[in-house]
């Protein structure tokens, strides 16, 4: 007998409910929790270095880093003196939630106000899963070109931050920042834009005070 | 490419959905995927039958709906008109900026289940 079952499910259900869990946890701790996408190389772990001396007094950070290979990352990170864990995806192009809650539990990550979690350098894959993350920010490199934000419209519409990543760079290649922000405004009308150079500390400010606002006013505190 | 890991997960979500259905084999899953959704039905498909593979719904086939996302103008309210891929800066009558919305769908629509005739 040929039975039509309707389901209307996402089909990353499993994802989403361990990403609602962590959105749960981190909501207790008062943890502000960011989702870092971007290609290889863009700069998302030299941002992180930059924010993390910026912020060090003053907010209590930790990293979480996914990778395909090697502890590189963390290790960087942890040169800070900052909490980081190091998480190995095996060739896998995206962290997805059970990764998440299994990094934080290995890497005994404490309660802190703001998690940052790098994912894997790719500018596809990481778009469809859920982290638990308050928000996700795509950074985009001036080295990578103009035509990017068209080219992968999912990441640039869902991601509510995007920082266009070493500014320094800007007089030395073709490319169109004004054509990029239009891009970017178009695909998320409401999101913010940042010019960021972790190098020359271009932009650190707007980012270090973007991350100092979204903290108070998930802790409810008047930004 | 992630298109293998959603494709596990799409099949284990639609064996779940028809196992109070009794044994049987699933003849196809519709999927609605978004201009969004940051997945190629083309490789999903694809991924589809090696999942299926050498199993009890090795026949089944995974039919992808795709949902372009749409922009709307805030003054209005018309969907702007364009072509796929291309993207509208602004309303073409008002000349005001638009919204994105939808295109993030990746949801399972219905899985059409063949039962076994009860003995």
């Amino acid at each position: 007998m040929k039975t039509i079952v309707t389901v209307r499910r996402k089909a990353l259900a499993s994802n989403d409910e361990r990403a609602a869990q962590l959105r749960a946890l981190l909501a207790e701790r008062g943890t502000l929790a960011l989702n870092l996408i971007s290609s290889p190389g863009s700069g998302k772990t030299t941002l992180l270095e930059a924010s993390l001396r910026e912020l060090g007094g003053e907010i209590r950070c930790a990293v979480l880093e996914g990778d395909v290979a090697t502890e590189r990352d963390a290790e960087r990170i942890r040169a800070l003196g900052v909490p980081a864990h190091q998480i190995l995806t095996g060739g896998a192009c995206h962290l997805d939630a059970r990764l998440v809650q299994a990094g934080l539990e290995a890497g005994r990550i404490p309660e802190v106000d703001v998690l940052f979690i790098e994912n894997v350098g790719n500018l596809i894959c990481p778009t469809s899963y859920d982290l638990g993350e308050d928000f996700k920010v795509v950074l985009l490199s001036v080295t990578e070109g103009d035509d990017k934000p068209f080219k992968y419209p999912a990441i640039f519409a869902r991601a509510e931050v995007a920082v266009i990543s070493k500014a320094d760079l800007l007089p030395h290649v073709p490319f169109d920042l004004a054509a990029v922000r239009e891009q970017i405004a178009t695909l998320n009308p409401t999101g913010t834009i940042l010019l960021t150079s972790s190098v020359s500390g271009e932009g650190m400010d707007a980012w270090c005070d973007l991350l100092r606002a979204r903290l108070a006013a998930k802790r409810g505190a008047p930004a | 490419m992630h298109e293998m890991g959603i494709a596990i997960e799409i099949y284990r979500a639609s064996r779940e959905a028809v196992s109070g259905h009794g044994p049987g084999r699933v003849e196809r899953v519709r999927l609605a995927v978004g201009e969004l959704a940051a997945v190629e039905p083309d490789l999903l498909s694809f991924a589809w039958e090696a999942v299926v593979a050498g199993g009890p719904d090795a026949q089944s086939r995974l039919e992808v709906e795709w949902r372009p996302a749409r922009q709307l103008c805030s003054a209005c309210g018309e969907v702007a008109e364009r072509a796929s891929g291309s993207w509208l800066r602004l309303c073409p009558q008002c000349e005001l900026p638009l919204v994105v919305e939808g295109g993030d769908e990746l949801d399972i629509l219905e899985i059409v289940y063949e039962a076994e005739e009860a003995r």
